[in-house]
């Protein structure tokens, strides 16, 4: 399996449905912007590649992996590689090489805590964290759905609001708003969560 | 805030990467060539950072730096204090320049001494307080004692001259920081760029060394200097070749 394609030939692909892209980096890149289609898997060393194919429960589909630099590139398809699966495409040029050779970008709307504070009757907001780190506080009105449970109650989104997607730092957030923002919602992703709400003195609800 | 140390015991020098986890951005400090630059583009990649800047604290003259192969992989230049006599092409960083992390703000201050180039890091993080947390102080003020001055130029003259400007680089800005800043020096223990007082131990605050570093409780500038002096040690063999190795590293492409 030592095809390799160009970066168009492998997004037509993923286009086709028949490939999947891997944005291997960090949550906040990803959210600044990623390929079209692409979806978020900040790796690591220990075990990533097993727990990619996990989550692809059983399909093996050939991945590509997007990365931002040649050290993390190879670093992820090895990993892959190593787990089984197949990796006939890697693109280390990140964004800014993705947009060189014509490809489309997707970004997920950021918003500022100040920003989510001066309109917060404007946005639904959804908090993605674990309940147990909610006794910290959440911003008032928002409503729990963690990041592991998204898909299933999707249907409790009202697609006809925009939706501020918040967490602890704001890296699963930006992994959450850009799913949904696939889905057809529209969503914008509170820039460093509640470290940041909290750290600006905004108000807090107890649960 | 993200702040990791990452230490090479056998040569104590130390190299950091600091960022904000809230915003996914961050710098490394002086990175060590036996640490390997991938180590450094992983560790940033799992705490979800992005690498942004790659700055070193000086010129080294006792460890073979990574700061440029660093700084190409990740299509950076490297950032050093303006006056580093590199003849390429480097991002030059002047006194109270301010690298926004987010949150973390990482402030220069110009320290020159132990070389003229040298700078430090004061690291603040605003979403806890607005006093420096940190200061990553690089051969300026270490752990129980101060960067030596002889290793740029040797002669009497010029040793004599940085031991003078270690002096208000010391007693003007490191120490001039709140006494709880923690205080992160790039050398410890066996490290050769440090003196007879050196210690083993890798970190301390500015309030612990104001009141117990015997180069923090000497307040006349010639008394400084010439203690300095007189409790120099031999200078490492090698530290001429490295620090034109560095040079050179720098220098090429």
């Amino acid at each position: 399996m030592s095809t390799s394609f160009t970066a168009t030939e492998f997004f037509q692909q993923v286009q086709n449905g028949t490939a999947l892209l891997l944005d291997v980096n960090p949550a906040h890149a990803y959210s600044k912007a990623h390929p079209a289609g692409s979806y978020n898997v900040p790796f690591h060393r220990q075990g990533w590649g097993e727990e990619v194919k996990r989550a692809l429960n059983g399909q093996s589909p050939p991945l590509g992996v997007f990365a931002d630099n040649a050290v993390i590139a190879e670093a992820a398809k090895a990993s892959l590689t190593a787990a089984g699966l197949t990796v006939p495409f890697t693109f280390e040029r990140g964004v800014k090489g993705w947009e060189q050779e014509g490809l489309p970008l997707e970004r997920v709307k950021d918003l500022t805590v100040d920003e989510l504070a001066q309109n917060l009757d404007n946005y639904v907001v959804v908090d993605v964290r674990e309940p147990y780190e909610l006794r910290s506080g959440i911003v008032p009105g928002a409503i729990n759905i963690p990041m592991g449970q998204l898909q299933g109650r999707l249907n409790e989104l009202d697609k006809s609001k925009p939706h501020a997607i918040i967490c602890a730092s704001g890296n699963r957030s930006a992994s959450a708003a850009s799913w949904l923002s696939q889905q057809g919602l529209e969503v914008a992703n509170v820039v460093g969560g509640m470290s940041l709400w909290m750290g600006g003195r905004h108000p807090v609800d107890r649960v | 805030m993200i702040f990791l140390p990452i230490w090479d015991g056998s040569h104590g020098c130390a190299s950091f990467i600091v960022g904000d986890d809230a915003d996914g951005r961050g710098i490394v400090v002086d990175p060590l060539a036996v640490i390997g630059a991938d180590t450094y583009i992983l560790n940033a990649a799992e705490m979800g950072l992005k690498i942004v800047d790659v700055i070193e604290t000086h010129v080294h003259a006792d460890h073979h730096s990574i700061a440029r192969e660093l700084a190409e992989k990740t299509g950076l230049l490297v950032s050093m204090g303006h006056r580093a006599p590199l003849a390429t092409a480097f991002n030059p960083l002047h006194e109270g320049d301010r690298i926004d992390l987010g949150g973390v703000h990482v402030t220069v201050l110009e320290t020159p001494g132990h070389t003229p180039d040298s700078i430090s890091l004061v690291v603040t993080d605003t979403t806890r307080s607005p006093d420096p947390w940190l200061v990553l102080s690089g051969d300026s003020l270490f752990v129980g004692d101060v960067g030596r001055p002889d290793l740029v130029d040797p002669t009497p003259e010029l040793t004599e001259r940085a031991a003078l400007d270690q002096f208000h680089s010391i007693h003007d800005k490191i120490l001039s920081l709140p006494d709880t800043t923690e205080l992160y020096p790039a050398h410890y223990g066996a490290s050769a760029c440090g003196g007879l007082f050196l210690s083993p131990k890798p970190i301390s605050t500015v309030g612990y060394e104001r009141r117990w570093n015997r180069f923090a409780q000497i307040t006349d500038p010639e008394e400084f200097v010439s203690q300095l002096l007189s409790l120099l040690k031999p200078p490492p063999v090698d530290a001429a070749a490295i620090r034109s190795q560095n040079l050179g590293n720098l220098k090429t492409h």
